[in-house]
Formats: C-alpha cells, sequence, structure tokens
C-alpha cells in the first residue's frame, strides 16, 4: 500500500492545519518527556560519575541493582505501599462518597471540606504529618498515651512497621478526597429505579449496597485505583520530608534511590533505577489504558 | 421510623464526624501551630498565641519566604498560560479535523504524562547544565508544561467534543481562519473546561517537588515546596512554629481558591485523567 | 560574585556582616547564597551546581567529608597561583583535605572533632571526680546516675550521640570503632570494616540502645547534633558527644546548665585510646567561576587572621590557621583552645577517596540497621564490607 492511497482519504490543506495546531504540544512534549526518557535509557548502560570518564559498561548497572538488596528492598516497599495506600483509599472513598451521595443536612458543607487535604501541597501537608508524628511532643504521641492506647510513646519513624503506616496514612489523608470525587460521579449515574426496584423486592439496604452499587460503581472504581497506582509507584516527596529513607534505608521507594543516586552523581546508576521504574510504570499505564476505554471516548 | 432509617442515620452521622475529623484534623494542627509560640504545648502546657510566626515568615529576608512564593507563581502562571493556549490548539485539531493519528496521538500523549517523573529529571538535569539553564525559571518552566499538558488536552477535549461542529462549519463557510473559529467561538463556549484545566495545571506546578529539588539551586528560582521541606532553624533544629506559618501561609490560598473554584475543578478531574 | 554556605541563620548572618565588610574594603559586591545547616541537602546543592557547570556560586564551603570527590571531578580551581601561604594552617589538615594530585584546592575555614561532654554537677554529686575515660566507666556512671535522675525526671537518659542515618552516623562510628583499635580503611582502597574490633564497638554501640538502655530509643532515628545538643542542653542527659560549636551554647547566659558542664576527649575501650572524627569546613574555588581574581582576594580574605578570630571570637568557631592558637584574646575568650588544638592535631580524618560518600551512605545503612536492632553487629559489617569491595571494583580503582 502506497502512503498516497493512504493520505488521499484526508484533504491536504486540513492535514497541514492540524499539523500547525499540533506541533507546539507534540514538540514540547517530545523534547521535555520522551527525549529525556530516551536519554535514560541510554544513560543507564554508562559509568556515569564526575570524578571518572564516562564509559560504557553495557548491561553492569542492571546487574549490579538486580543484585542489590537495596533495590529489592526499594521494590518491595514501593508495592506494598502502594498496596496499602491504595486499597485504603478504596475503602474509604467508596465510604465517604457513598455518604456525600446521600440527602443530609450539612452535605454541602462536607463536599467543600473533603477537598481541603487535595488542595494543600503534598510537602506542606508532610511536613504537618511529621509533627503529628513528632516522638515527644507530636499529637499523635499525645492521643495514644492520653486514650490509653500504649503506655509509652511510641517512635512511629523508628521501626520499619511504624514508618511504613505512618506514610501511608499521611499518603491516604491526602488522596482519598481524589478517590471520593470520582466515585461520587460514578454513584450519581447509577439510576434511581434500580433502588426502587429493590426495595419493592424486598431488599435490605446492605443487600442493596452488594447487589446494585458496588457493582455499578466497579467501573469508576477501577480507573481511580489504577491512576492512584500509577500515582504510588512514583512516590517521592511523602518518604523525602517523613523518613529520608530511613529508619535503616527501609522506606526507600524506587523513585528515591533514583533520586538518592543521582543527588550523589551516580548518573549511570541513577537513569537504571528510572528505567526499571519506568517499565513497571508503563506496564500499569498500558493496562489502565485499556481499562479505562479511552479510545472510545474519541469516536 | 424503620429499622432502616435508623440505622442510615446512625451512619451517616458516624461517618460525618469520621470524615470531618479525618479531613480537618491535620489541618486545624497545622494552624494552631502556627498560631502558638511553641510546638511542645501539649508535654509542657505552656503556650501563648500570637500571629508572630507569620510576621516572621514574611519580613525576615533570611527566610526567602516571598523569594519562593514568587518563583512558584511566576512558574506555576506562566505555565498554565502557554499550557492553555498549547493544548487548546490541539484539542481543537484532534475534535475536529481529519488527519492520519487522529486517535493514537491523544492516546500516546495521555501515556507519557504517566511516566514516572524520575525516569525524565536525570536527563533533563544534563540537558540543561549543557544549556546553562539550571537555576532559572525556564529549567522547571518547560517541563512543566510537557509533564501537564496532557491532561489539560483530555480535560479540554472533553469539553470541545460536546461543541456542536456545525457552530465552526459555519463560520470556516463565512471566511473565518481556524485560529479565529478557535478563539472566537470555541474558547468562548468551552471557558469552564479551559478554566478548570489551567487551575489544575497551576495547582499541580504549585505542589511539585521532585523536579523542582533538582534543577533549581537557590532562593532566586527554588519553589515553595522546596524552601519548606529545607526549611530550618536558629541551629539547624525544625522551628516548627515558623514552619507551620509558611506551610499555612502556601496552602490557604490554594484551599480557598479550591473552595471558590470547586466546581471547576471537580469537572476537571472528572474531564479528563487527573494529577494527584 | 556569589559566596555559598550554609548553616545556622546566626552563622549565616554573621557572614552577612563579614562579606559586608569586605564590599567596603574592596568595593566588590558579594551575594551570600544560603543554604541549610543539613550536610546532606548542602553537598546535593553543590554537587548539582557544579555538575551543572554555574558560574555561580564562586566560592563555597565544602565538608572534609566530600572534598576528595569534588576535587577528584575537576571541579576546583587550584589555588597556589594566587599566592597563598599555606603553612599558617594545620599542616596535617591542609595535606589530608586540602591538597588532591600535587596542588592546593582548599584551605581549612574551620575544623572541628568530636567531644564528649558531660555534667559536671551529677558527676560530683554522685562522687566522680573525673569524666570517663573508657566508654566501660561511662556505661557504669550512667547506670549508677540514670536511675535517680530518673526519679525526678522521666526522660533522663545517660548517653546522648548522633546515631540518625547520615554523615553524622559515621562520624561517630568512625570514632567508636577507632577507640577499639579498628577503623574503616587501610591506605585508601582497602577496606577493614568487618574486623573484629569493629564488631566489637558497634556491639557496643547497639547495646547502649537495647541492653539496659542508656541511650534514648530515638537515637537511631532522630539524633542528629542539634537534636542531641538540646536534649543535653534541657538538662535530659549526663553525657554527649558532639562537635566544640555545642560549647559555647551549653554555657550562654540563658543556658539551663551553664556552668555544669565539662568538656573532655571521647573515653576509649582502653584507657588513652580516645579518637576523635577530624570534621571542619574547607573554603574552595569552583573551576566555573567568572571572577577568579575577585574569588581569590575574598578567600584570602575569610581566612585572614582578623576574620579568623572573629569566627572564633562570635561564632566559637575552631581557626583552621594554626598559628592563631596561642592568640592570647583567643585564649582568654575559650580557654580550651589550648587542648583542642592537641585534638585536631591528632583527629582521625574520614578516608579522603573521591567515592567516600558511597561508602560513607553504605556504612549508615548497615550500621543504622543494627542499631535499630534489625541485624546482627557482624552481619551488618559483613555486608557492608562486600558492598563496598563491589564499589571498588566497579569503579576501577586500585
Amino acid at each position: 500500500m502506497a502512503s498516497n492511497n493512504f493520505l488521499q482519504n484526508y484533504e491536504k490543506g486540513e492535514v497541514r492545519t492540524a499539523c500547525f495546531f499540533l506541533a507546539p504540544l507534540l514538540l514540547i512534549v517530545g523534547i521535555f518527556i520522551l527525549l529525556p526518557v530516551l536519554g535514560t535509557f541510554y544513560n543507564s548502560f554508562f559509568l556515569d560519575v564526575s570524578f571518572l570518564p564516562k564509559q560504557f559498561i553495557g548491561l553492569k548497572n542492571y546487574a549490579r541493582l538486580l543484585s542489590s538488596p537495596d533495590f529489592w528492598q526499594a521494590l518491595r516497599f514501593t508495592l506494598a505501599y502502594t498496596v496499602a495506600a491504595v486499597s485504603l483509599e478504596a475503602v474509604f472513598g467508596v465510604a465517604f462518597a457513598l455518604l456525600l451521595n446521600e440527602v443530609f443536612v450539612g452535605r454541602t458543607v462536607l463536599r467543600v471540606v473533603i477537598l481541603i487535604p487535595w488542595a494543600i501541597p503534598t510537602i506542606v501537608s508532610a511536613r504537618t504529618w511529621q509533627l503529628i508524628y513528632e516522638y515527644t511532643y507530636g499529637l499523635m504521641n499525645f492521643l495514644v498515651m492520653n486514650l490509653g492506647i500504649a503506655p509509652e510513646r511510641i517512635n512511629w519513624m523508628g521501626t520499619e512497621f511504624g514508618a511504613f503506616w505512618a506514610l501511608v496514612f499521611a499518603d491516604v489523608w491526602k488522596t482519598t478526597p481524589f478517590v471520593v470525587l470520582i466515585l461520587l460521579a460514578g454513584l450519581q449515574a447509577i439510576p434511581e429505579d434500580l433502588y426502587q426496584q429493590a426495595k419493592v423486592d424486598g431488599a435490605g439496604l446492605f443487600r442493596r449496597f452488594y447487589k446494585i452499587t458496588l457493582p455499578m460503581l466497579k467501573p469508576v472504581l477501577v480507573i481511580a485505583m489504577i491512576f492512584r497506582t500509577i500515582d504510588s509507584l512514583r512516590m517521592f516527596d511523602l518518604v523525602y520530608v517523613l523518613t529520608g529513607g530511613g529508619p535503616g534505608g527501609s522506606t526507600r521507594t524506587l523513585s528515591y534511590l533514583g533520586f538518592e543516586a543521582f543527588a550523589n552523581d551516580s548518573f549511570g546508576l541513577g537513569s537504571t533505577v528510572s528505567v526499571i521504574t519506568f517499565l513497571i510504570s508503563l506496564a500499569i499505564t498500558l493496562i489502565y489504558l485499556r481499562a479505562g476505554k479511552f479510545s472510545e471516548q474519541l469516536k | 421510623m424503620t429499622k432502616e432509617t435508623m440505622i442510615k442515620k446512625c451512619l451517616i452521622f458516624s461517618m460525618s464526624l469520621l470524615l470531618l475529623a479525618f479531613t480537618l484534623g491535620p489541618f486545624i494542627w497545622m494552624l494552631w501551630i502556627s498560631l502558638a509560640d511553641r510546638a511542645d504545648f501539649l508535654v509542657t502546657g505552656k503556650v501563648e498565641y500570637s500571629f508572630n510566626n507569620y510576621f516572621q515568615v514574611l519580613t525576615s529576608p533570611s527566610l526567602h519566604f516571598l523569594d519562593y512564593l514568587q518563583n512558584s507563581l511566576i512558574i506555576s502562571v506562566t505555565t498554565a498560560f502557554v499550557v492553555t493556549v498549547f493544548s487548546s490548539m490541539a484539542a481543537y485539531a484532534v475534535s475536529r479535523m481529519r488527519f492520519p493519528g487522529r486517535s493514537v496521538i491523544p492516546l500516546l500523549i495521555l501515556a507519557m504524562s504517566m511516566f514516572p517523573q524520575i525516569s525524565i529529571v536525570g536527563y533533563l538535569f544534563e540537558m540543561f547544565a549543557q544549556v546553562g539553564l539550571i537555576n532559572h525559571h525556564l529549567a522547571l518552566i518547560l517541563p512543566y508544561i510537557a509533564w501537564t499538558i496532557p491532561i489539560a488536552l483530555w480535560i479540554n477535549l472533553s469539553y470541545f467534543t460536546q461543541i456542536p461542529i456545525a457552530l465552526d462549519r459555519a463560520a470556516l463557510v463565512d471566511g473565518a481562519g481556524r485560529m479565529k473559529v478557535l478563539y472566537r467561538i470555541i474558547f468562548p463556549l468551552a471557558l469552564p473546561g479551559i478554566f478548570s484545566s489551567a487551575l489544575l495545571v497551576f495547582i499541580a506546578c504549585f505542589n511539585e517537588f521532585l523536579f523542582a529539588i533538582m534543577l533549581t539551586i537557590d532562593y532566586t528560582a527554588q519553589t515553595l515546596p522546596v524552601g519548606i521541606a529545607l526549611f530550618q532553624g536558629l541551629h539547624g533544629e525544625i522551628p516548627w512554629g515558623n514552619l507551620m506559618a509558611a506551610s499555612a501561609l502556601a496552602s490557604v490560598p490554594l484551599v480557598i481558591m479550591t473552595l471558590i473554584f470547586q466546581r471547576y475543578i471537580v469537572q476537571g478531574l472528572m474531564g479528563g485523567a487527573v494529577k494527584g | 560574585m556569589t559566596f555559598m554556605v550554609g548553616g545556622a541563620p546566626n552563622e549565616l548572618a554573621f557572614f552577612e556582616k563579614i562579606l559586608a565588610s569586605y564590599t567596603v574594603d574592596t568595593g566588590v559586591p558579594v551575594t551570600l547564597i544560603r543554604q541549610s545547616t543539613d550536610s546532606a541537602q548542602r553537598k546535593q546543592g553543590i554537587l548539582l551546581s557544579l555538575r551543572g557547570q554555574q558560574t555561580n556560586p564562586d566560592v563555597m564551603l565544602v565538608d572534609v567529608g566530600w572534598i576528595g570527590q569534588i576535587a577528584a571531578s575537576g571541579w576546583l580551581e587550584p589555588l597556589e597561583k594566587y599566592d597563598i601561604d599555606k603553612n599558617v594552617f594545620f599542616q596535617s589538615v591542609i595535606e589530608l583535605a586540602d591538597t588532591y594530585e600535587n596542588k592546593l584546592i582548599g584551605l581549612p575555614l574551620y575544623i572541628d572533632g568530636g567531644l564528649l561532654y558531660y555534667r559536671k554537677d551529677l558527676l560530683a554529686e554522685n562522687g566522680f571526680s573525673a569524666p570517663p575515660s573508657t566508654w566501660a566507666e561511662l556505661r557504669d556512671m550512667s547506670e549508677r546516675i540514670v536511675p535517680r535522675q530518673k526519679a525526678q525526671n522521666p526522660n533522663f537518659w545517660g548517653y546522648v550521640w548522633q546515631g540518625a542515618q547520615y554523615e553524622g552516623l559515621t562520624c561517630n562510628s568512625l570514632e567508636f570503632f577507632t577507640s577499639a583499635g579498628g577503623g574503616f580503611f587501610v591506605g585508601t582502597a582497602t577496606p577493614v570494616i568487618d574486623q573484629q574490633a569493629n564488631v566489637t564497638a558497634l556491639q557496643f554501640m547497639r547495646d547502649l540502645l537495647h541492653k539496659q538502655p542508656i541511650s534514648p530509643p530515638n537515637t537511631f532515628t532522630d539524633m542528629k547534633e542539634e537534636e542531641v545538643r538540646l536534649f543535653f542542653h534541657n538538662s535530659n542527659a549526663l553525657f554527649e558527644r558532639n562537635w566544640p560549636y555545642a560549647w559555647g551554647l551549653h554555657n550562654a547566659d540563658d543556658s539551663p546548665i551553664k556552668g555544669q558542664v565539662g568538656m573532655a576527649p571521647l573515653p576509649g575501650f582502653k584507657k588513652g585510646q580516645s579518637a576523635s572524627t577530624l570534621g571542619g569546613w574547607h573554603i574552595v574555588m569552583s573551576k566555573y567561576s567568572d571572577m577568579k581574581s575577585e574569588s581569590a582576594s575574598l578567600i584570602k580574605y575569610l581566612t585572614s587572621a582578623r576574620v579568623q578570630k572573629q569566627l572564633s571570637l562570635k561564632l566559637g568557631w575552631n581557626p583552621g590557621r594554626s598559628d592563631i592558637y596561642d592568640d592570647a584574646e583567643l585564649l582568654k575568650a575559650n580557654p580550651a583552645l589550648q587542648n583542642l588544638k592537641q585534638v585536631f592535631k591528632n583527629a582521625v580524618p574520614r578516608p579522603v577517596i573521591p567515592y567516600y560518600s558511597s561508602v560513607s551512605q553504605i556504612l549508615q545503612k548497615h550500621i543504622n540497621a543494627t542499631l535499630a536492632d534489625r541485624v546482627p553487629a557482624e552481619q551488618a559489617l559483613k555486608q557492608a564490607q562486600i558492598e563496598v569491595l563491589e564499589l571498588i571494583k566497579d569503579y576501577g580503582i586500585k
């Protein structure tokens, strides 16, 4: 098939104008996203530290990374973190969305209030949580001791377990509103007569939730969760502020590991971490694009 | 009252309380500490309230709060403006013209917005180092445009596709150029969508941290999140009062903006994909 | 011209004054670029600006821990041609830290060493006439005194030191290890991290937190210089490990422990086996500077006897010049200076190698894991040794 034939379906002038309209966007995305990603791939095959000449070392960076316990630790942590945060956000998200979909006094206020955590910059919320988790005079330990939950202060950032949940909770706080908003839209799209019919058939509150709400909500929920997954997989700022990767390097995400390498002038190794992070995200993104059925939207 | 409505009422009430405590708790804590003269009052019981922390943050030149704020505003506003122009042009082409790749391009662009920033930032650093852009506003503006334009494109697309094509056909027949159609006809009709995409782009840039911490060096270009992350006190301890005041100053405008333009933000979030 | 320097706001305010007087003297305006006190963040800012080939900053302060990496990267302007007299500085420091491939690439603006601070009053009350000279003594004294103090102040602990996962932990560990007869390296390329002396020392460090603990439980998460200083400052600890800067603050007029603090060399595992890590900051010039002769004049100004004396008098910093330690005015203000000169002369340097930060990171990670009681000392150091050897192999260094 000659490309001429293919182009015959289009009008020449229109194609030219379209190119002109798309050019700025394509150019800027090409130069500042596509090119750097390819460049990172390229750099991942080099030993690139400032005090030695840059040299090609093939797959050595990959071999080094894949045999390093740090990498597996970061990968495990990133995945565990993502699973914990996203599932908690789904649970809270569904609960709050159901609530805000009911008609009751004060609903408008709550619908507005829930946006507040979303509006606060992540770094700011991280700093706030840092003070909440503070060992000596933080709010969390104050509550823990005064409500009699524990006899002693808890060193939240001192154990892998504590630091993990501290991070997850700070993330859940910040991003649940987003999930709620998306689910709320999904709830509003469920036709009311489905519920009426079920009521007539004698289905109770919880049964109606299981039989109608949840299945109808599923497509939207999946989209929200995949979106949150992609975001959690690249998490960086909360770790930077709250734990600095500690204790004992146990809370480093893949992004943090990459940043650490770059900031210490190890550009080859940093690029390798980045490439692997990229591939994982890409896989999830492809799933997302299929699940989201975005191409249908264009027709 | 039936048993079911009882249960429902109880659930609604308790969930409302939970939601309030959950969302407002940390925010109130931030404001509270920002007004207190010491952060350890829960333990010591001693505390006095004033606006001193705010005063210090705003007037002390060595904290550079206003510099960071200015950088953040310049970078976010410029980005939002450029993104609005370029993304609406592209959305116009995709929604109204026939050309090869029409259905593939927006998908590819969307996929790129989901690339983790870490996979871009190392090479960006090298690029900008070579052309001497490190520690300039442009070092953030350019990648921010590329990073946010896909979302803007999708939000705008969802609005543009709702405007009947007959409208611009008529104008084109009357001899108007494509550009003119876009800015005279489409733009006003899709204004709510364009506004919400610009708003979301602004917020995303205002929040961004990884690019900012790697591509800028000092207060002449660093943004608020970097300033707040590196904030420190007299001998290196964390001055919680000042820090929380700076945090409140950085987030209250955003919170107010979000509350006022709530409708647009929610529509924006629905219309396209989203940034956290 | 710009000068990039990190530190506490009072230190930065002081630099601002000095720069202003420099501008009055020479007519050259200098912009101060502030960095935080956090060494990792300072390093990151300087590495990124040099790697980014920025013409600013022209002059900057770098830590003795990473000057090797920066010098080996060829980012520093050699200083010999600017007519600088290097003989007035500590000779050992100039040789160890400020010379790279026989070229002078920096000057010590001030130097530091780890010291033991102790509560004179509490030791005396409990019948101890002198500070501990061995770690075992430090433990005994803590076990005797802390329970009595805890009765009045439940937050009271025996010994506070820098155990968080950062550069300070490497410094503290080097002191513990060396004072047990161990150390990190022999020469510059032979790591001996898993030797028995180090294992013993690390086991002792771990026990400080976990076996009849005399150090607070958040030592390995929160304790950096300032956290440690404030803890001791607020009368919550018997012993403290810190740099010389804490002395002036503990004895300030508004200090709750003014006059009750003593300063001594750190204990050793045997008597007389004390070790102090060499710290301090060096002033260097960027190769990318576009104002080199002006920068050289600023470096000379900041290392002049006059400014060095001011640094000592106003900030309590210890001059990098050895020739002013016998200055009457300085000795009157700070009698401890006489002893410090000896401490600095014998201080243990961290390995001066280009990839030191990577080594330090490996050490911090594994040592911190032991302090968190997640990995036994021996296993942690074995793993650290393996990783450092791998690093050396990867970099192809002989």
